[in-house]
């Protein structure tokens, strides 16, 4: 072929060919990941650039709008807060700067430990069978007909103040239920296949097996079910601290939304006060929605599309 | 006249290594009442020209170029909904799994009724059950099948359902891709005698899509062959099969194994056998075996000592659930016995220590019938070959590994530069299937259970394949038992031969006595079922269907065993 200049559409085809060649090359896994790194990289640069320090108490003025705007007793927002203040005085934007970050860090560690749970237990009932399974199942099974927020917000009020690591692994006893079945299903299906019996064959152990010859094709299955656990700790952090429980003392997206509640911020039109942190919520769920349709395409070659 | 003529048809495969030319320029027309046999290999393009001609293409194929007619209507130039009445109505296509065709949870006279209903509109009752049950009487079902589910079928069943939903609306094309690939020998027999007598009731064009040279010989009257996308030989059935021009055709007419006929082994004999057995004790040995599911008996009551000494292939032969790969699992130790001990070399396999169960691994090797999934996909292929090699302590130094598998692809036909080193999905099943038998050379194993070794590899590689494992025996003195539904190649290959039906020996002896002069009733059937390309072969009647299955029940009752004659080495009985 010549140097004949591609036309829009023959360029756009070779990229959709290029990426169909490297699914970890998609814009949704792409647009995803850059959402979550903002956050993360708001909380990072936030502490090097704004003063963390007024997320006290009386950093400014009481219930300060955004430059640019007036609240109802005629005071118009400054510079010194750009996003606002909020009832007692605390800087918006150093709000979410800690918050954020702590609200994908509650995701992020009870699904780590919920998944790690999942993995073995999956694993166990897969591979080891009979009565084993039975109570693994069962258990699995009557934990997903549970609603986890009602059995939290009594274990919470009983704790009282809690951690950040501790509401972490709370609600991480209610998110491997869904890892392990799928697992042990995957385990159940993968028993069976050539390459395992093989493995077999060859004098494998049952580690060797698992974590050698099996785990590597669970991996996309892992990481979907990883992410969709994210969202659901987020979900049910975020739904605890929107109650008044959760963490008193840190500053949470969840608890800026409760205090703005409490505060009759809605009436009193301080859209800032509850706004800016659920749209920040609403950025967190989209990027792991993203992510996750990102990496559905990466583990399931079928939903790859050369022609539109 | 002609009811479907393709001129200079070519089809597209835009990918990302460039363009796929899955067909090229390919000129063909089928007449009215004709039967057209489409045959090649997997990736042939023949599936793909049947595609073409419904527009069914899966995405990105695309028509590059021709015109294809059916009677007189252009079918490139139908829209979506135009094609939408077309199909079904003026052509029908028979998939080839007919298990995974049907609505689960639809009744099957709803699922005929529902093609009626899509193209003529109909709703009035009782024409369409008046409709539908003489469908399925046309395809010698009775009418009461109508009223139940998919799952409640038999494999041929369902398959002859799918027939009757073909034929339904009377097309004047039916396309039948592979109908036969997923049953068994007697079951594909009446099944294809269905679909060649409903056509000729209805006097539609066929075209026949499928592999099996033998299968064509006894079905078609014309018969096209593809290889590469392109058409190589058309021409009428018998002078193809009489007098084949293109050295492709040749090939896929001599691939086919014949009972009686040409062996495809060499003659020439190896290096004399090693003695590898343990002089005194039996290298195998069931006593009173047998396997229960539940209330099913998958395998009844048997003993046999394979004695070592002298590397044998004995071959189980029998249709599917006739107790075959029961046998099989039970031998690797996968599955226990319900009764009775497996023994090897005179140590119950299921009591053994984890030092014995490794060396037992060492010694019982397998060859599985899937190739695609023998291979972990996450991992390059020399991992199959690596790590039992590393695990039975073989492998003296990475060098050392390296040369002997390469040694062993060589052995095997593989160019291990080009094999070595990839991942599974980048070779093809014949190529993964002797990596398989390269690992259990490398293994060197005393005993190889090879189960349908063959059965999911092209036509014209299995008796290469076959070859490969056959020398396993004769040059690295590797005893071997062949588990097959194949008599021919049994026949060819074994030292003595066991024919199970539905978990007992029906018939067992050296193969000459037992497939060439059988005198069990099961294995006279299953010898008049294969179909040979022998066009003068008669291949039974519409009727034989029936004569078939009273005779099948007869012979589940009886229970009758007939022992043809015994070889050195291997002892059989009875419980």
């Amino acid at each position: 072929m010549a140097d004949v200049p591609l036309t829009r559409s023959e360029r756009r085809a070779q990229r959709r060919i290029r990426r169909f060649d490297n699914p970890w090359l998609n814009p949704k896994l792409f647009w995803g990941v850059g959402l979550l790194v903002a956050i993360v990289a708001l909380g990072i640069l936030g502490r090097m650039f704004w003063d963390p320090e007024m997320v006290f108490v009386g950093s400014g003025l009481p219930k300060l709008p955004p430059p640019g705007f007036e609240n109802l007793r005629g005071q118009t927002g400054t510079f010194a807060h750009p996003l606002g203040t909020e009832g007692s005085g605390r800087d918006m934007l150093a709000l979410i700067i800690i918050g954020a970050p702590n609200s994908l860090y509650v995701g992020l560690l009870a699904s780590l430990i919920g998944m790690s749970i999942g993995i073995f237990l999956g694993f166990t009932s897969g591979f080891v069978g009979g009565r084993t399974d039975d109570v693994i199942r069962v258990l699995s099974d009557v934990m997903i007909t549970i609603p986890p927020l009602l059995i939290l917000v009594v274990f919470q009020s009983a704790f009282g103040d809690v951690t950040l690591t501790l509401m972490a692994l709370l609600i991480a006893g209610f998110v491997w239920q869904s890892p392990t079945r799928l697992i042990r299903a995957q385990v159940l299906s993968m028993k069976q296949s050539g390459y395992v019996q093989m493995a077999r064959l060859s004098g494998a152990s049952t580690w060797h097996i698992m974590f050698r010859e099996m785990m590597p094709n669970l991996v996309p299955y892992l990481f979907g079910s990883f992410i969709a656990n994210v969202t659901t700790s987020i979900v049910t952090a975020v739904g605890l601290e929107v109650l008044g429980l959760g963490p008193q003392r840190i500053p949470t997206l969840g608890r800026t939304i409760y205090e703005a509640i409490n505060a009759g911020a809605l009436i009193q039109n301080l859209w800032w006060w509850w706004g800016i942190p659920t749209l920040l919520l609403a950025v967190m769920f989209i990027g792991l929605l993203l992510i996750n349709l990102g990496l559905d395409e990466v583990s399931n070659p079928r939903l790859r599309k050369l022609s539109v | 006249m002609n009811v479907l003529t393709i001129e200079h048809l070519s089809i597209d495969f835009p990918t990302t290594k460039g363009v796929v030319h899955a067909v090229t320029d390919l000129s063909l027309s089928v007449a009215k009442g004709r039967r057209v046999g489409f045959i090649g290999e997997s990736g042939s393009g023949k599936t793909t020209t049947a595609l073409a001609v419904m527009q069914m293409l899966a995405n990105p194929g695309k028509v590059a170029g021709g015109a294809i007619t059916l009677v007189d209507t252009d079918i490139l130039t139908l829209n979506e909904e135009e094609m939408r009445r077309t199909r079904l109505s003026r052509v029908s296509y028979i998939p080839q799994g007919a298990m995974n065709s049907l609505n689960p949870v639809m009744r099957i006279e709803n699922q005929l009724w529902d093609g009626i209903t899509a193209h003529e509109g109909t709703t009035d009752r009782a024409e369409l059950k008046r409709r539908s049950d003489g469908a399925l009487e046309s395809v010698g079902l009775p009418a009461r099948v109508g009223r139940l589910y998919p799952h409640e079928l038999s494999g041929g069943m369902k398959q002859r359902v799918c027939i009757a939903l073909g034929v339904i609306l009377t097309p004047d094309l039916i396309i039948a891709d592979e109908p036969t690939s997923a049953l068994d020998v007697v079951t594909q027999r009446h099944v294809m005698q269905t679909l060649k007598d409903v056509q000729a009731r209805i006097g539609a064009g066929l075209i026949l899509i499928g592999h099996d040279m033998g299968l064509m010989a006894q079905s078609v009257d014309e018969l096209a062959v593809l290889k590469d996308g392109e058409l190589v030989e058309h021409g009428d059935v018998r002078q193809i099969i009489e007098n084949p021009k293109h050295p492709y055709t040749r090939e896929l007419i001599s691939s086919v194994p014949l009972v009686g006929g040409e062996s495809f082994l060499d003659d020439e004999v190896g290096a004399p056998p090693v003695n590898r057995g343990k002089p005194g004790v039996p290298l195998l040995e069931f006593s009173g075996v047998s396997k229960t599911y539940g209330a099913v008996t998958a395998l009844q009551p048997m003993s046999f000592r394979l004695d070592g000494e002298v590397p044998k292939i004995i071959s189980i032969v029998g249709q599917s659930g006739s107790g075959k790969s029961t046998m099989g699992s039970l031998m690797l130790g996968f599955n226990p016995p319900s009764t009775g001990q497996v023994l090897f070399e005179g140590q119950d396999i299921a009591t053994m220590s984890a030092a014995q169960g490794l060396e037992f691994r060492k010694q019982v090797q397998a060859v599985f019938q899937d190739p695609y999934a023998c291979f972990n996909p996450f991992y390059r292929v020399n991992h199959a070959l690596k790590f039992p090699f590393k695990q039975f302590g073989y492998a003296k130094s990475e060098a050392h590994l390296q040369e002997k598998m390469e040694e062993a692809c060589r052995a095997v036909g593989l160019d291990p530069g080009l094999v070595l080193g990839r991942y599974p999905h980048q070779l093809s099943g014949g190529q993964r299937q002797r990596l398989i038998v390269a690992r259990a050379l490398m293994l060197s194993p005393k005993l190889l259970i090879a189960d349908e070794p063959v059965s999911m590899v092209d036509a014209s590689l299995r008796a290469s394949i076959l070859k490969n494992i056959y020398d396993l025996k004769d040059r690295y003195g590797i005893s071997i038992l062949y588990i097959t539904h194949d008599l021919a190649t049994a026949y060819h290959v074994s030292d003595y031969v066991i024919v199970l039906y539905q978990g007992h020996i029906a018939e067992a002896g050296p193969p000459a006595a037992v497939i060439g002069n059988p005198q069990h009733e099961y294995t006279q059937l299953l010898i008049d079922s294969i179909p040979w390309p022998d066009i003068d072969r008669p291949w039974g009647t519409s009727s034989t269907a029936a004569e078939d299955a009273a005779r099948l029940d007869r012979l589940a009752k009886a229970n009758k065993t007939e022992f043809r004659g015994a070889v050195q080495g291997f002892e059989l009985e009875i419980g």
